[in-house]
């Protein structure tokens, strides 16, 4: 099947949050109040975002950022949830299987499965998993974007859109085929470029084999707090491709030497042993 | 009946119990993430609490034993840091040993052979990374900058490795080789007792041997 996609155009994006609200919604995930001693319940730290960042409870979140460009101010609006990479370091660390690429592209988890090791925490170049962790026992649990496939609350099996880009009142977040969103995202890029803003960018058309949320930008990404060429970390490439595999090899040779050993020492012991050998 | 030579001390006995059960535990916790089929096993992080538990053992047993047995501890610590060109000879001999019952060539040991005293190396080498890489991931997950704990994860893996393979040597070489007659070569005693027999430490262990048998004369005269 072809491969689904959301495009969110930040040029398009009022930064209404809709998507925010629809998203803890749909996937029933409840709303963080952060308490303090003192009875304050919310700090103004001068800016219009809330929460204060991505939680096991919110996996999506809009971020603000003021960007002075020609003498005047910007106000430029950046979709801060999983990108759902073709290249997934979180799928590749991933020991128990938990996390996996759906059928059609994106990154789902069978949170059962999850045994909250927490390396996908660690790996993903956007940081963006998070989990609930008890720092004594280490018990904890993986949360991130499910692309709304979490079972039960299924909106892609349905044939729906997800329920951010279904809330969406200003047609910045729009779900398709990717292939279709490729080529809608490169359109509108080079509008912006034909307007003036000589840095439009599609974010995630190549970036790590592809993303499966891709950004409309009227600048370069990192204007918009986005990691320019994200990659998979070296020491995930270093420790699932070479060292487990040289972990298999050595385990496996010593094995099968001990083995070998054992055969050939046995025969050896009792050719030895024939002619009346003394007592070890 | 048979003579004996006293080989490890009780404290030794315990701890070496100790450590053989929490590594086991260890190993076989963290074995199942290299087995993507396995999965399913550390679901819900339980086999991450036990693997919690055990490392508390595996930590602490040693941290009790050292202060109480201080001179134990120093010499066990320079052995496995001495090592010298009579090793070389034991290695040279090793392979005629273990594979064609060849004894001629093996230079006579001390109370830890030269492939005993590596694994020992290994035991503190690794047993400290394992301690140092492992407390950081478990207590400092959320607050240590990310790519120390993914050299953390690389690291404990390495370390792994290393003495999960080492591990059925050890194992192998004690109890199943056909040279190793467990009842006769005293594995189990010495494990279960701390005792050999004196003809398994003149024939095994001719250095070790003949320095307790002089410490022994020089007592009783």
């Amino acid at each position: 099947m072809a491969d689904k996609a959301i495009l969110y155009d930040a040029t398009k994006c009022t930064a209404c949050r809709g998507c925010q609200a629809a998203c803890k919604q749909w996937n029933e995930n409840d709303e963080v109040i952060p308490e303090e001693e003192n009875g304050v319940k919310s700090v103004n730290w001068g800016s219009y975002e809330n929460p204060p960042d991505l939680s096991p409870q919110t996996w999506l979140k809009m971020e603000f950022r003021e960007v002075e460009r020609e003498g005047k101010v910007d106000w430029l609006f950046t979709r801060r949830a999983c990108m759902h990479c073709s290249d997934a370091a979180c799928v590749k660390v991933c020991p128990t299987g938990a996390l996996y690429h759906h059928e059609l592209g994106f990154v789902a988890y069978d949170k059962d499965l999850c045994s909250g090791c927490g390396y996908c925490v660690d790996f993903c170049p956007f940081h963006i998993p998070r989990s609930q962790r008890d720092l004594l026992t280490g018990v904890a649990k993986m949360d991130k974007c499910t692309f709304c496939t979490t079972p039960g609350l299924d909106r892609i099996a349905a044939g729906y859109e997800p329920a951010c880009v279904k809330t969406c009142p200003t047609g910045a977040l729009i779900y398709g085929d990717r292939n279709e969103l490729v080529a809608e995202g490169k359109k509108r890029v080079q509008s912006l470029k034909t307007k003036g803003y000589s840095n439009a960018y599609l974010y995630g058309d190549k970036e790590l084999g592809g993303l499966h949320v891709m950004y409309v930008l009227s600048d370069s990404p990192e204007v918009y707090g986005l990691p320019v060429n994200p990659q998979v970390p070296a020491a995930a490439i270093a420790w699932q491709d070479v060292i487990q595999p040289l972990g298999w090899a050595v385990g496996g040779l010593t094995i099968l030497g001990l083995g070998l050993n054992y055969l050939i020492a046995r025969e050896a012991k009792l050719t030895k042993e024939l002619p009346g050998k003394k007592e070890e | 009946m048979e003579t004996e030579i006293e080989r490890y001390r009780k404290p030794t006995r315990i701890l070496h119990w100790i450590h053989a059960g929490a590594f086991v535990a260890l190993f076989l916790t963290g074995l199942i993430l290299f087995v993507p089929p396995l999965g399913f096993l550390a679901q819900d992080s339980w086999t991450r609490v036990i693997h919690r538990v055990a490392a508390i053992l595996f930590v602490v047993a040693p941290l009790i034993y050292i202060p109480l047995n201080w001179k134990a501890t120093l010499r066990g610590i320079k052995d496995a840091f001495s090592w010298g060109g009579k090793d070389m000879g034991w290695m040279q001999a090793a392979p005629r040993y273990y594979f064609l019952s060849d004894e001629e060539a093996m230079p006579p040991q001390e109370h830890m052979n030269t492939g005993q005293k590596l694994w020992w190396l290994m035991v503190i080498v690794f047993g400290v990374i394992f301690a140092i890489t492992g407390v950081i991931m478990w207590f400092a997950k959320t607050a240590a900058p990310i790519a120390l704990l993914q050299w953390m994860v690389i690291i404990h893996d390495v370390a792994f490795i290393a003495t999960g393979s080492m591990l059925f040597v050890h194992i192998y070489l004690s109890v199943v080789h056909p040279l190793m007659r467990p009842l006769r070569t005293g594995a189990w005693s010495s494990m279960a007792r701390g005792k050999v027999s004196a003809d398994y430490a003149r024939s095994h262990h001719a250095k070790w041997y003949d320095r307790v048998s002089k410490e022994k004369e020089a007592e009783l005269h």
